[in-house]
């Protein structure tokens, strides 16, 4: 398919969580991931995770209220960035394990929950020796 | 979990950005239909029920729950389009249920924030977004 000018969907620019309590939301995002606050609008949050916002929100409508997609964060330390979250009180639900065996490196995950309960994930592409 | 968090090294988990958002689809074929010939975003491969997408960078991995706690709704994702009118209007014509038409949503300091809200094959609701620099 060849998409007309103008209608080619480039990234990502934004992805809404839900949140049932927004300020205790925008501290568990801000103080134990780390992540840039941007701005905060009436009972919306908004962060940066490298270019792309996150909107802390409360579901407007009953239809919205259902936890977030599961959202993988890449980082370089797989085993040390998810110490740090452990000891900031991040509630684990495994260890760090390759869940790929790619062509050229192995990927690790370990899954983890916001202070809201939504499902969220490190990930990590670590280099195999040629 | 407040005393620690008030502590800088705490917080540097070296984030670097999302690589990847989970999309729950029932049907993977249908699914992978749509978001490669409707949404026209580039299949990466796929690997048994699984489906991989590239959006800008950011890898979309279109699956069946794997528990039923996970079978809910996607996140709303907002994809950035440069003509929301042309986008609109692209997928209108190719059958995608909208929910309103493209609406003005924030004027911000040098840009117009305009989104459109439409729904994918599975029923998750989807936005386009577009920012439209003020003359």
């Amino acid at each position: 398919m060849n998409p007309q000018e103008g209608t080619t969907l480039s990234r990502i620019g934004q992805i809404a969580i839900n949140a049932h309590d927004v300020d205790r939301a925008t501290a568990f995002y801000r103080d134990v991931l780390g992540l840039q606050h941007l701005f905060r609008a009436g009972q919306l949050s908004f962060f940066d995770c490298g270019g792309v916002r996150l909107m802390l929100d409360k579901a407007e409508k009953p239809e919205f209220d259902h936890p977030s997609s599961i959202l993988y964060f890449q980082v370089g330390d797989i085993r040390a960035a998810h110490k740090r979250l452990k000891d900031a009180g991040a509630k684990f639900e495994d260890e760090p394990h390759v869940i790929a065996q790619m062509p050229k490196y192995d990927l690790w995950m370990t899954f983890f929950r916001d202070s809201e309960g939504n499902l969220l994930a490190l990930m990590s592409e670590a280099p195999r020796p040629a | 979990m407040s005393a620690t968090a008030t502590n800088p090294g705490m917080t540097s988990l070296g984030i670097s950005g999302i690589g990847q958002i989970s999309i729950i689809v029932h049907d993977t074929p249908r699914a992978t239909a749509f978001y490669r010939d409707v949404l026209g975003l580039p299949v990466l491969f796929t690997a048994g029920n699984l489906a991989f997408f590239d959006c800008g960078g950011v890898r979309l991995m279109l699956g069946p729950a794997s528990a039923p706690e996970l079978d809910h709704p996607s996140s709303i994702l907002y994809f950035r389009v440069p003509d929301i009118e042309a986008a609109h209007l692209r997928l209108v014509e190719m059958g995608v249920r909208i929910e309103a038409p493209p609406r003005l949503i924030a004027p911000m300091q040098t840009y117009d924030l305009w989104m459109v809200g439409f729904r994918d094959s599975e029923d998750n609701i989807m936005q386009l977004m577009s920012e439209v620099p003020r003359a």
